[in-house]
C-alpha cells in the first residue's frame, strides 16, 4: 500500500540497520527487533539461503577431517575464529533460538549440536552438517536399507543415476528410477522453483503420488531432488508422503536451494509481524561518520543516493563470496560498505588454493572485530563504536571449507542481539 | 615382431598442420596414419586467439608471410566456411601511434595484395561503438574468427572418410631405424597402457612447437624457438570484429571476438620449453592495461580466464650447427612467421622424414601442401593437391554466425533443455554426443564448447555429469566430475579478481560445500599441461 506523500519524503531513520539479507543478516534482525530495537534491514539481493544446501552447518571440518561433535571441535579452532569471540553459549543459543523459530514457521528441523549428521545431496555424497529440515532428514538409519532415488521426469537439475551410482560407491543399496508427472502447464520447461509450486497444489499432488509410489516400489525410502513444495512449510512433503506410503527425504540440489527458498519466505514474514523495514535491492554503499561512531548509511537509491540515520550499525555483508568484500586485482581487499581494513594478499594468486575442490585462503578472508563484535585496527581497537559485524564478513573462519556459515551466523545473531538489546535508543 | 598397424606415412602431431597434411594425403589417394600424445588440437592449436589473418599485421616487417594469409584467408573461407566467424578486423590509430607506420602499413597491405579500406575516426565508432574515443583513424582489413577446433573435426572425418586414421592419445616414444630410413615408429597406447609400433615407409613431422623432440627421437638435429603468447579472455565480446593496434606489433595489440568471449593477445616472450604455459598476472595485467587503450571498457571488465600457447617457431640454420641451446626472455616478434619444410634426406640423411614447421593456423593448409607436394614427389604419386578446392564436410551452411545457437534453441524451442545457460549447449546435444561414444567432461567441452561461460561450468558441468551417468559406462561420474573441475581450475588463478573471485566461491560453495566434493582422488597433475586447457576457438 502506498504511504501518503508527506510521509515518504521525511528524512529516514532507524534505530538499527542491518545490511545483508544472508543467514546472519535475516537472523539478527529478527532478535534485534524480537528483543525490542526498531530495525532497518538493507540489502543488495538475496544471500545465501537461495545458494546453500538448505541445511544449519555449525562445523562440518576441521583440519579436513570430518566432525562428528561439532562443540568439542569448536575447541581445535585456531585462535580468532568467531565461535571462540562469541563462546558456546552463543552458539547453543543460537541454534536453539534457530530451531524454535524455523518450528514456529512450519519449518522444523532435526538434529542437535551434540553430534552432526548426514546430508544427502544430489550428487550420492552424504554431506556433514548439523540441523536439517525435517523433509531431509530421513528415518533413522535409513542409508542402511534399500534406497529408491526418483526423480520426477523432465526436471533437468536433478540425475537419479548420478545419485544412486555415487551411493552404491559409497555402499549404498541405491537404485535410480523416474517418476511420471501428471499433466500441468510446464510440461516443456519448468524449474525447481516452479515444480515446487505446483507440488503445493493437493491436487497435483493427488496425481503425482501414484506415480512416485510405483517409481518407489521396493525400496524402504526414497530419495528426491528438494522441490516438495515452496509456500507451504513442510506440508507438501508430509502430505505426499502420506499418500506414497513410504519415507521422502529430499536430496541437496544446486541453487536456488528451494529449502532455502522456504526459509527466506518465514524469514520474511517474522520480520514483517516484527515491524523489520526491509529495503531490499538498493545496496549499501558507505557510511556517515561522527569520530568513532556511524551516523548515517548511505545507500543506493533509483536515482540518488539515499542516507539512513540510525543508532546502531550491524553488517552482515558476507565476505568475498557475499559480496561484502571486494577482492582487487592487486591482491588487496576492500570492505564494501564502511571501509573497514581487511588484510590482504601479497598478490591475487595467493587468493586462491591450487585445488579447486581443497581450501581457499580467500574464504575466510574478512574484518576483525573485539569479543563485541566491533571491527578492530591492527593493534586490536575499535575503530567504530557502534558498528558490530556478524556472519560471513568476520574474518578467521572459512564458511564453505570447515562448515560453518550457518552455525556462525545464528551465533553471531545470538551475541549482537544480547549485546543491543540492552542499549537504550536515543 | 609385428605391428599394430602397417601405413606409408606416419604424421606426428594433432594440431591443425597435422591433421591438414593427413588430409592432402588422404586426398591423393596416399594411406597415412596420424599419431598424436593427446587429443586433437590440445597444441598450439587449441592455445591462440583465434584469428583468420588477412595478413595484415605482417604487412610492414613480414610481408612473405603476409601474402601467404591473405591467399589462405580467401581459400579457407571457400573450403571451411562453416568454421569462420566473418566479423572482418580494423586497424586503429591512438593518439600517441606513428603516422609514418600507417603509411608503411597501407604501402605493406598493398604490396602483398590485402585489401584495406581507410576509415574515419567516425566511421571506425559507428562500426566498433566501444572503441576509445581519441581513435584517430583505423583500416579495415579482410581479418576474422576461426574455430580451430571445427576445422580440426572437419579436416580430420575428410581423412577419416577416405581411409586414413586418427590416433590420438598415443604419444610418440621412439623411432625405429634402419640404416638412414625410418622402418616404424613406436607410439605408447595410452588407453591400452603399452607400447606399440606403426611400421611406415614415410614420416611427416608436423609436431609444430614440440618438433626438436620428434627430430631428437629421429636421430636428426632440429632446432625450434618457443615463443610463448599469453592470452586473456574476457566475458563478452566488446567488439563486433577483430581490432588491432596500428603499430609495430607488441604486446596487448588484438582483440578477437571469439563465440561469446573476446580474447585479448598477447605476449611473445622466448621460453626454456614449448610445455611452458604459464600466465603470470603481470603479463594478464599487461594485456587487459594495453587492449583497454583501444577499448577502455575493458579495463573494467570481467575476465574469465589467461591462458598461454607455444608458437612453432623454426629458425633455419646451417646443419652442422642444430644444436644450440634453447634461450629465453628474448622478444619472438623477429622471427619470421613462414613456414618450412624441412628436408632431413638432404640435410641429414635421413632418407624418409620431412618436418613441416613455422607457420600458423592460418596457413595450415599451405603448410601441408608444401610437405606433402615433396612427399609425393619422392614416392612417385601423380596425384595433384586437392586441398585447396575440395570443400569440407559440414561446409553447407556458409560462415558461422554468432546467433546461430540462440537461433537453433528457438527453433527447436529448447529454452528449457539448455545444460549449458552460458553457452546455449541443449540437452539434444549432449545425448547425442555422449551416444556417439564421448564419455569425459572435457571431451564435451572441447566439442560443445560446455563450460566456457563466465559461471565456467557451475552448472552445467553436474548438468552434463549426470547425462553421462544415465550412459552404460563403467567410469564414476562423481571422479570424472572432479577431474573436470580440477582440470577446469588449472589457469584461472591469474585471472580471478572481482566478480571472478565471487563466481570462484560460489562455485566452490557449490561443488565442495553443498556436493561435498574433495577430489581426493585427483592427483595434483591432473593433466598434462597442454591436455585439454584450451580456450581459444
Amino acid at each position: 500500500m502506498r504511504r501518503p506523500l508527506r510521509q515518504r519524503v521525511k528524512p529516514m531513520r532507524a534505530d538499527v540497520v542491518v545490511v545483508g539479507a544472508g543467514p546472519a543478516g535475516l537472523a539478527s534482525a529478527a532478535r534485534l527487533a524480537e528483543a525490542g530495537r526498531q530495525v532497518l534491514l538493507m540489502a543488495r539481493g538475496n544471500g545465501f539461503t537461495h545458494w546453500g544446501a538448505g541445511a544449519v552447518d555449525v562445523l562440518g571440518r576441521v583440519g579436513g577431517e570430518p566432525v562428528e561433535r561439532p562443540l568439542e571441535a569448536i575447541d581445535r579452532l585456531p585462535e580468532g575464529h568467531p565461535y571462540h569471540l562469541v563462546g558456546q553459549a552463543a552458539v547453543r543459543d543460537g541454534l536453539e533460538w534457530f530451531s524454535r523459530f524455523a518450528a514456529g514457521a512450519g519449518l522444523a528441523h532435526a538434529g542437535d549440536l551434540e553430534r552432526n549428521r548426514g546430508q544427502v545431496t544430489a550428487f550420492g555424497t552424504v554431506r556433514p552438517t548439523c540441523l536439517v529440515p525435517e523433509p531431509a532428514a530421513g528415518p533413522d538409519g535409513f542409508l542402511e536399507g534399500r534406497v529408491a532415488v526418483v526423480n520426477f521426469a523432465g526436471f533437468r537439475d536433478f540425475s537419479p543415476a548420478l545419485c544412486a551410482d555415487h551411493l552404491r560407491r559409497i555402499g549404498i543399496d541405491a537404485t535410480p528410477a523416474s517418476a511420471p508427472l501428471p499433466a500441468w502447464d510446464h510440461d516443456r520447461y519448468f524449474t525447481g522453483v516452479e515444480l515446487a509450486r505446483a507440488i503445493d497444489d493437493d491436487g497435483f499432488r493427488r496425481r503425482l503420488a501414484p506415480g512416485l509410489a510405483r517409481a518407489a516400489a521396493g525400496a524402504e525410502v526414497a530419495v528426491v531432488p528438494a522441490v516438495l513444495g515452496l509456500d507451504r512449510g513442510h506440508e507438501p512433503w508430509a502430505d505426499l508422503q502420506a499418500q506414497v506410503g513410504m519415507p521422502l527425504v529430499e536430496a541437496a540440489t544446486a541453487p536456488p536451494s528451494i529449502p532455502g527458498l522456504r526459509l527466506f519466505a518465514a524469514y520474511r514474514s517474522r520480520l514483517e509481524a516484527l515491524g523489520v523495514r526491509w529495503q531490499f535491492g538498493f545496496p549499501a554503499v558507505g557510511v556517515d561518520r561522527d569520530g568513532d561512531r556511524v551516523t548515517a548509511v548511505r545507500s543506493e537509491g533509483a536515482s540518488r543516493v539515499l542516507s539512513t540515520r540510525c543508532q546502531e550499525l550491524v553488517l552482515a555483508t558476507g565476505g568475498v563470496a557475499g559480496n561484502g568484500i571486494e577482492a582487487n586485482r592487486d591482491g588487496s581487499l576492500t570492505e564494501q560498505v564502511a571501509g573497514l581494513p581487511v588484510a590482504g594478499f601479497e598478490g591475487r594468486l595467493a587468493f586462491l588454493g591450487g585445488r579447486f575442490l581443497g581450501d581457499h585462503p580467500l574464504g575466510a578472508a574478512g574484518v576483525r572485530v573485539d569479543a563485541e563484535l566491533r571491527p578492530v585496527d591492527a593493534s586490536g581497537e575499535p575503530l567504530l563504536a557502534n558498528a558490530r559485524c556478524v556472519g560471513g564478513l568476520l574474518a578467521g573462519h572459512d564458511p564453505t571449507g570447515e562448515g560453518s556459515r550457518e552455525g556462525v551466523a545464528l551465533a553471531t545473531a545470538s551475541r549482537v542481539a544480547a549485546l543491543l538489546a540492552f542499549t537504550p535508543a536515543r | 615382431m609385428t605391428h599394430l598397424l602397417e601405413t606409408d606415412v606416419v604424421v606426428v602431431g594433432g594440431g591443425v598442420t597435422g591433421v591438414a597434411v593427413l588430409r592432402d594425403l588422404a586426398l591423393r589417394g596416399v594411406h597415412a596414419v596420424l599419431v598424436e600424445r593427446f587429443d586433437l588440437g590440445t597444441g598450439t592449436s587449441g592455445r591462440w586467439h583465434g584469428l583468420l589473418h588477412s595478413g595484415a599485421r605482417y604487412a610492414v616487417r613480414d610481408q612473405e608471410s603476409a601474402r601467404e594469409c591473405i591467399e589462405e584467408n580467401t581459400t579457407l573461407r571457400r573450403i571451411a566456411p562453416h568454421t569462420i566467424e566473418d566479423v572482418g578486423g580494423l586497424f586503429v590509430l591512438l593518439p600517441g601511434d606513428d603516422e609514418a607506420y600507417a603509411g608503411k602499413f597501407v604501402e605493406g597491405c598493398r604490396a602483398s595484395g590485402i585489401p584495406t579500406e581507410e576509415l574515419s575516426a567516425a566511421a571506425a565508432h559507428r562500426r566498433e561503438p566501444l572503441l576509445a574515443p581519441d581513435v584517430r583513424l583505423a583500416f579495415a582489413v579482410p581479418d576474422g574468427g576461426i574455430d580451430s577446433w571445427s576445422l580440426l573435426r572437419s579436416m580430420a572425418a575428410d581423412a577419416e572418410a577416405r581411409g586414413c586414421r586418427v590416433l590420438v592419445r598415443h604419444p610418440l616414444v621412439g623411432v625405429e631405424r634402419d640404416g638412414d630410413r625410418i622402418t616404424a615408429v613406436r607410439v605408447h597406447d595410452a588407453v591400452a597402457g603399452q607400447d606399440r609400433t606403426i611400421g611406415c615407409q614415410w614420416v611427416v613431422n608436423a609436431a609444430g612447437a614440440w618438433a626438436g623432440e620428434v627430430g631428437r627421437m629421429a636421430g636428426v638435429p632440429l632446432k625450434m624457438i618457443a615463443g610463448k603468447g599469453v592470452m586473456v579472455v574476457m566475458a563478452s565480446r566488446y567488439v563486433r570484429g577483430v581490432v588491432n593496434a596500428c603499430r609495430k606489433p607488441a604486446d596487448g595489440d588484438i582483440i578477437v571476438p571469439q563465440h561469446e568471449v573476446a580474447i585479448l593477445g598477447t605476449t611473445s616472450e622466448q621460453v626454456a620449453s614449448a610445455d611452458d604455459i604459464s600466465t603470470p598476472p603481470a603479463d594478464v595485467d599487461r594485456m587487459i592495461d594495453m587492449c583497454a587503450q583501444m577499448v577502455p571498457a575493458i579495463a573494467t571488465g570481467r575476465v574469465l580466464r589467461a591462458f598461454a600457447g607455444s608458437r612453432p617457431l623454426y629458425v633455419a640454420e646451417p646443419p652442422a650447427g642444430g644444436d644450440g641451446g634453447g634461450g629465453s626472455g628474448g622478444d619472438t616478434r623477429e622471427v619470421s612467421r613462414t613456414f618450412t619444410v624441412v628436408d632431413h634426406p638432404h640435410l641429414d640423411g635421413l632418407d624418409n622424414m620431412y618436418s613441416i614447421v613455422g607457420g600458423k593456423l592460418t596457413t595450415c593448409r599451405q603448410m601441408a601442401e608444401a610437405v606433402v607436394d615433396r612427399l609425393a614427389e619422392r614416392m612417385g604419386v601423380t596425384e595433384p593437391c586437392r586441398t585447396a578446392t575440395e570443400v569440407l564436410p559440414g561446409a553447407d551452411h556458409g560462415t558461422h554466425r554468432l546467433a546461430e545457437p540462440l537461433a537453433r534453441v528457438e527453433r527447436e524451442q529448447a529454452y528449457g533443455e539448455l545444460i549449458c545457460e552460458c553457452e546455449l549447449v541443449t540437452r539434444a546435444q549432449v545425448r547425442e554426443s555422449v551416444a556417439g561414444g564421448l564419455t569425459e567432461l572435457e571431451d564435451l567441452r572441447r566439442k560443445l564448447r560446455l563450460g566456457y561461460g563466465p559461471c565456467q561450468a557451475a552448472f552445467c558441468a553436474w548438468r552434463a555429469a549426470g547425462m553421462l551417468a544415465e550412459g552404460d559406462g563403467e567410469a564414476d561420474p562423481v571422479a570424472g566430475l572432479e577431474r573436470f573441475l580440477e582440470e577446469r581450475w588449472r589457469g584461472q588463478r591469474s585471472t580471478i579478481w572481482g566478480d571472478q573471485a565471487r563466481q570462484a566461491l560460489l562455485n566452490h560453495a557449490i561443488y565442495r560445500g553443498i556436493f561435498d566434493l574433495h577430489g581426493e582422488g585427483v592427483p595434483d597433475e591432473a593433466a598434462a599441461p597442454t591436455a585439454g586447457e584450451t580456450d581459444a576457438s
